[in-house]
């Protein structure tokens, strides 16, 4: 049974009087363990699709089934309960909370499902000890570099064990060298066993994973193993 | 657990914009304390008639000629009403074996002198031997006339404490002789001092006995009120229809006919005043309220503001977990913590302010348990009911279009 399945899924966006079709019919599925990015230029729909995939937004049509359960039809308490437990997300902005500490910042998953404090706490540091940033807890995200800022948010969405970390343009706000350093991290977290999908829009960042999906109008256009040729001559072999 | 951390945040929140959080509270703590200034106010009037009114004991009743007139018409049939006389006070003595004490009364205002110092407008009464078994006034130095200085007309006074201090600084009154309306009296005993009330000095009084008094200041149409004191309290029921019987027999009332005379108790000018101030006192808390709606319309807009401000932050919070419940009731928190905190500031300022306008009024209060207690119920209540639209306003967020909020 594959982590990630959805049937025929579309989703239209109702703009003003004119129906706007993001997602056309996408059936593809994601196996536990699997790294897999999605490519396409701006306005293909990846990002709708990736929403979808993370249970922030629901299709207009079409079955979604995450680890088994059909989360398509799922009311909003129980979608947050899943984005919650089951899925970690990084996005291009980071995202984090702007005057608390990273420590809060990582923490903040683990208040909304009611774990105790000193496991909390356990979890948080073995979280930012996993990403490097032991060392910077009690920082605001201000004080931080960009490179260090997206760790926080990797450390935030790894902090409840997720059974898919969801990044979206991961490296977009982030200088090259900085965005490499980010991308070893993924493929570090792929080998310890995370399933991970990464929306991008750069071919040489979407060659660190295994698998691309490339998606063009709102339709799968194609989907490919990368060669260890090509990622041989990107440099994303880890 | 989890509710003690969403108010953590709740607070922290509160605490990064300290100007409006402060502006917002302000605008509370105006509403409050001006809901509590009100009704400490009136209150601490009520109080201090009340205390006014513990001359009359529970069990004590006063028969007048016209009792409590809340209309013009009834004033103006009640003119027409005969005055009481003495001879019923002996009469309601043998027809009402429920009253224990009967005293006659009556009153006007006088000027009293001691060589050349003089107080007018003083409260003059003329009263029975047994008058202070009835009425709480109580002896402080001397003795209270006698039912034999009454019989005989003796020209003895007892005074109220305001006219020690006023005629004989540093001197002791009794045996002294002082002039009352320009005839002499000897002061044999001097009153408690019992304090003021609505300006009215309640120790500026002297009281002479009851046919003393008619013989030099009395007349013909004056009329004698009739003060009594029944068994008991349960017994101050019965006690009146048995007044009722004797005086309509006396006065030859027609069975079919109301009583042409009044019976005046505590509770009953109590039940009287609250009457008419009752739309005075709507007034007052409707008028002070407006403040306070307006405090919690500053509170609403805040949080409507906020909640627009932060939808990046609930998009993020509800995309790692947060469920509607989770941010409803953070914002909630914070709507609550606004106007809680104001409501205390208010109230302490509330009662505050109450006391300065009480004691400007020369009444004496005590705070109001009641005052505190409403203070804190509505400022809750207006948190809550200006809170709960931003706060369902922000939970219901879409996440995808709270995160893409610019």
């Amino acid at each position: 049974m594959p982590l990630i399945e959805t049937r025929d899924v579309w989703k239209t966006y109702q703009m003003g009087t004119v129906q706007v079709n993001a997602l056309m019919g996408i059936t593809i599925a994601i196996e536990k363990g699997d790294y897999v990015a999605i490519m396409g230029p701006s306005g293909s729909g990846k990002s709708t699709l990736m929403n979808l995939i993370g249970c922030l937004d629901t299709p207009t049509k079409g079955e979604y089934y995450l680890a088994g359960s059909r989360v398509s039809e799922l009311e909003d308490d129980e979608l947050a309960r899943i984005r919650n437990k089951q899925i970690g997300f990084v996005f291009q902005t980071f995202n984090l909370m702007p005057r608390a500490s990273a420590f809060h910042n990582v923490e903040l998953p683990l208040i909304y499902n009611g774990t105790p404090k000193d496991i909390r706490h356990e979890k948080v540091i073995r979280a930012m000890t996993s990403v490097d940033l032991a060392d910077r807890m009690n920082h605001r995200p201000n004080e931080l570099s960009g490179g260090q800022r997206q760790r926080v948010a990797i450390a935030r969405a790894l902090v409840n064990e997720p059974s898919l970390l969801l990044a979206d343009e991961p490296t977009g706000n982030l200088d090259t060298k900085t965005g490499q350093e980010i991308m070893n991290l993924f493929s570090r977290l792929h080998k310890e066993g995370n399933t991970i999908i990464i929306v991008t829009h750069e071919r040489e960042v979407a060659t660190f994973a295994r698998r691309i999906l490339m998606i063009r109008d709102g339709q799968i256009e194609s989907d490919e193993v990368v060669s260890e040729t090509e990622k041989i001559a990107n440099g994303t072999k880890l | 657990m989890i509710l003690w951390e969403i108010l953590k945040m709740a607070a922290s929140a509160l605490r990064v914009n300290k100007l409006r959080t402060s502006l917002t509270l302000l605008g509370i703590i105006i509403g409050v304390s001006s809901v509590i200034t009100i009704i400490s106010a009136l209150d601490g009037l009520q109080q201090s008639i009340e205390s006014e009114l513990e001359v009359l004991g529970p069990s004590t009743f006063i028969v007048t000629k016209f009792g409590i007139i809340m209309s013009e018409e009834a004033f103006l049939e009640a003119l027409k009403r005969k005055p009481l006389k003495y001879e019923y006070v002996e009469a309601v003595k043998k027809g009402c074996d429920l009253c224990t004490e009967v005293a006659a009364d009556v009153d006007t205002r006088a000027e009293v002198k001691y060589r050349e110092k003089k107080m007018s407008n003083v409260h003059l009464e003329g009263g029975s031997a047994n008058l202070l078994n009835i009425i709480d006034i109580q002896l402080d130095q001397g003795r209270f006339f006698s039912e034999e200085e009454d019989h005989s007309r003796r020209r003895v006074a007892f005074i109220g404490s305001a006219l020690q201090e006023e005629l004989f600084p540093g001197l002791d009154p009794i045996g002294k002789t002082i002039k009352i309306n320009n005839t002499k009296f000897e002061i044999i005993g001097i009153a408690k001092k019992r304090g003021s009330t609505f300006n009215d000095n309640a120790d500026a009084i002297a009281i002479i006995p009851y046919n003393t008094f008619t013989k030099y200041f009395g007349d013909s149409r004056r009329s004698t009120d009739i003060v009594i004191k029944a068994a008991s309290v349960e017994m101050v029921q019965p006690a009146m229809d048995q007044v009722r019987v004797v005086l309509r027999a006396m006065r030859h009332v027609p069975y079919d006919k109301e009583d042409d005379f009044g019976i005046v108790t505590a509770d009953a000018i109590m039940a009287a005043l609250n009457d008419i101030t009752k739309y005075l006192r709507m007034g007052l808390v409707g008028i002070s309220s407006i403040a306070l709606i307006v405090g919690g319309i500053i509170i609403m807009n805040i949080m409507m503001v906020s909640v627009t401000e932060r939808t990046r932050e609930i998009g993020i919070r509800k995309s790692i977990g947060a469920r509607q419940k989770d941010v409803l009731i953070q914002f909630m928190y914070e709507s609550l913590i606004l106007s809680m905190t104001g409501g205390v500031i208010g109230i302490a300022i509330g009662v505050i302010l109450g006391k300065v306008l009480i004691s400007l009024m020369n009444f004496n209060m005590t705070p109001s348990l009641s005052a505190i207690m409403i203070g804190l119920a509505i400022s809750t209540g207006v948190g809550l009911f200006f809170g709960i639209y931003p706060a369902m306003k922000a939970a219901r967020l879409m996440p995808v279009k709270a995160l893409s909020y610019e």
